[in-house]
């Protein structure tokens, strides 16, 4: 078990905690955390509290190290943490900001079908996304690219694919950052990432990725879930995964190459795993520039994992997923570090964001959204558990002003993989899950025991924490009708 | 002391602890401990001897980079580790050769994916009697 945290949390408001940067010699801002009464209570039962704290010693780290309200305890950064750095003042990029699965992350694809109309063929359609689409351990894809077509994959992003006809036109505009960061660079990676990732873009993975069939149960913002093309009663497709094998090596390369770095900067870090290097210096450039690569890699796969579950849809219902559609919504990476400009003492300053699950929440009327979310704000995606919610949100003026333009990214876990297991034994998830109106299929024997919905918070208490901190506000729920895991 | 693993719970990963009278017996039960995260991984075939010769800071990270070559082993070249020989095993550097099997698809069941060995709490301490290794998988 771990220990709990024993150190300072200084109430701010009814959402915000504080961790003074008196806690630790070294600390250059303070440490603030989202949470209500509740949530805070579990928060303190491990010590990503102190992950919060370390992250403040991050040299050019701009206001505060923050974390969201599904904070759990993670490797240097923990899982929820936001930080932001300016290059100019010192600045560092960490790749323990971002963490392993570099750009997983979630996208929402409408359908015109009705839950009753899809109710009857739901088991088939289930059998039919686990067919079509390969997940599990060691699945290798069925979109096969050479190692040319790779490096250009990781250049242009889904864009490439969608091209290799992989997509619609209207699934770039729909991805954050159009589904490519510039300025990518494939040629840093090192052989065995490119080994670990030939064969895998276009595959699902295993753990907590997965694909639902999402009924659109409840609306919140009915001009919001208008303009993402919400229905209430339809059905919505869930999908999330990230870079796979090519960027957990990427994460695992610049983790040892970076080692020695902070020493060379004269950089003084409270734990190893927070490695980092100047944004501005060779080695940052160059962490950036694979961390890139990999994230246009996870948008090519997710897109993939899109073209492969619309057919899947139109074997099943038999017509063309245009005609059943199945428009993405949004995309949005949850591990991440991105350049965005904030205004800082007054001045527009690019800032290094680190994301390291938490998803990028922009407002209304900022200059990246798509025309027609301008008036409504960036589409949030938050995935909760495979029994009960997930929710769509759009990101608000508060993001902006208080976490660099961040939110939560899921339900974050309260249960162990192992204690899930033990709280599993002598039960059949797969048939509790049925109970509950939700078809679930996993390839591991494992999978579902280890997932299963009470492993998970409740995400509504998660997003209502952002709700009432106006930094994200309720569009829509979803309920979980049909799952299919690795 | 008999070398030896245990699997710990950590919130969304899994942790490896293994036990060793000496150093190299610990690398062992350390790619034991690693392949049960994985789920049940059975070797077929001999698939012949590879080797590894690393060289790093501390043993700690000796042993973690170890399981991540075995790991490679694993995922790219579906080989799995039947017997383990290491030759030097000091602070700074492990030279190992292992003997490996063709994982045999249809006796082994992966039920997790391991995206990495970190560097989380990763520790390699003296207990009476021997050696305990710390190490934890990001699943």
């Amino acid at each position: 078990m771990p220990e709990p945290y024993t150190g300072p949390l200084e109430r701010i408001d009814e959402t915000r905690w504080r961790i003074p940067k008196s806690y630790k010699e070294g600390m250059r801002v303070d440490g603030i955390i989202y949470a209500d009464d509740i949530l805070i209570e579990a928060v303190k039962q491990d010590k990503s509290p102190d992950q919060v704290a370390n992250v403040a010693h991050l040299p050019g780290i701009v206001k505060y190290s923050l974390a969201m309200p599904d904070i759990h305890w993670g490797y240097g950064f923990c899982i929820g943490g936001v930080a932001a750095t300016d290059p100019k003042q010192g600045g560092v990029i960490s790749p323990g900001g971002v963490g392993y699965d570099i750009n997983c992350g979630v996208r929402l694809l409408s359908t015109n079908i009705r839950l009753e109309d899809a109710q009857p063929r739901m088991e088939r359609l289930v059998e039919t996304l686990f067919k079509t689409v390969p997940c599990g351990v060691g699945r290798g894809g069925i979109i096969k690219f050479g190692k040319k077509e790779l490096q250009r994959l990781m250049t242009d992003g889904s864009p490439y694919v969608v091209n290799k006809g992989y997509g619609w036109d209207g699934d770039i505009e729909a991805t954050e950052a159009g589904g490519c960061i510039n300025d990518a660079r494939p040629d840093f990676l090192s052989n065995r990432a490119l080994e670990r990732g030939f064969d895998q873009c276009g595959t699902l993975g295993s753990g907590n990725h997965f694909i639902e069939v999402q009924l659109i149960e409840h609306i919140d913002n009915p001009q919001a879930a208008k303009a993402m093309g919400l229905t209430e009663g339809n059905i919505s497709v869930m999908i999330h995964s990230g870079s796979r094998g090519l960027g957990y090596q990427v994460c695992d390369d610049a983790i040892k190459e970076l080692r020695n770095i902070p020493r060379k900067y004269g950089i003084d870090l409270p734990d190893k795993q927070l490695v980092c290097a100047p944004v501005e210096s060779p080695e940052g450039q160059r962490y950036l520039g694979a961390m890139g690569a990999a994230a246009n890699y996870a948008w090519a796969n997710r897109q993939i994992l899109t073209h492969l579950a619309r057919q899947a849809f139109a074997e099943v219902f038999g017509q063309p997923a245009e005609r059943l559609g199945m428009s993405l919504i949004y995309d949005v990476a949850h591990n991440i570090a991105k350049m965005e400009p904030y205004d800082v003492g007054g001045k527009q300053t690019e800032l290094c964001v680190h994301r390291k699950g938490a998803t990028r929440a922009f407002p209304p009327g900022h200059p990246e959204l798509p025309d027609r979310y301008k008036s409504i704000g960036q589409p949030v995606l938050v995935p909760g558990d495979m029994g009960r919610s997930s929710y769509v949100l759009v990101g608000r003026p508060g993001a902006m002003e208080h976490t660099f333009g961040s939110c939560c990214h899921g339900a974050g876990r309260r249960l162990s993989r192992g204690a899930a297991i033990r709280a599993a034994k002598g039960r059949s998830i797969r048939r509790e899950l049925l109970d509950r109106g939700v078809i679930a299929k996993a390839r591991g024997r494992t999978g579902l025991d280890e997932e299963q919905p009470d492993a998970y918070k409740d995400v509504l208490q998660v997003v209502d924490v952002l709700h009432a901190a106006d930094i994200s506000h309720r569009v829509a729920r979803l309920r979980p009708v049909g799952v299919i895991k690795g | 002391m008999e070398p030896a693993y245990e699997l710990f719970d950590h919130t969304a990963d899994m942790g490896i602890r293994v036990r060793a009278a000496t150093l190299p017996e610990l690398l062992a039960p350390a790619g034991e401990g690693l392949y049960s995260v994985i789920g049940n991984v059975v070797a077929g075939e001999e698939a012949g001897p590879a080797g590894f010769d690393l060289t790093g800071r501390e043993s700690a990270e000796l042993l973690r980079d170890y399981l991540a070559e075995l790991l490679i082993l694993l995922e790219r070249n579906h080989r799995v580790v039947t017997a383990v020989d290491p030759s030097i095993y000091t602070e700074h550097r492990l030279a190992v050769t292992v003997q490996t099997g063709r994982l045999d698809g249809k006796r082994s069941s992966l039920l997790r994916e391991v995206k990495a060995i970190t560097y989380h709490e990763l520790d390699i301490r003296l207990i009476p009697g021997g050696y305990e290794a710390t190490l934890i998988v990001d699943i």
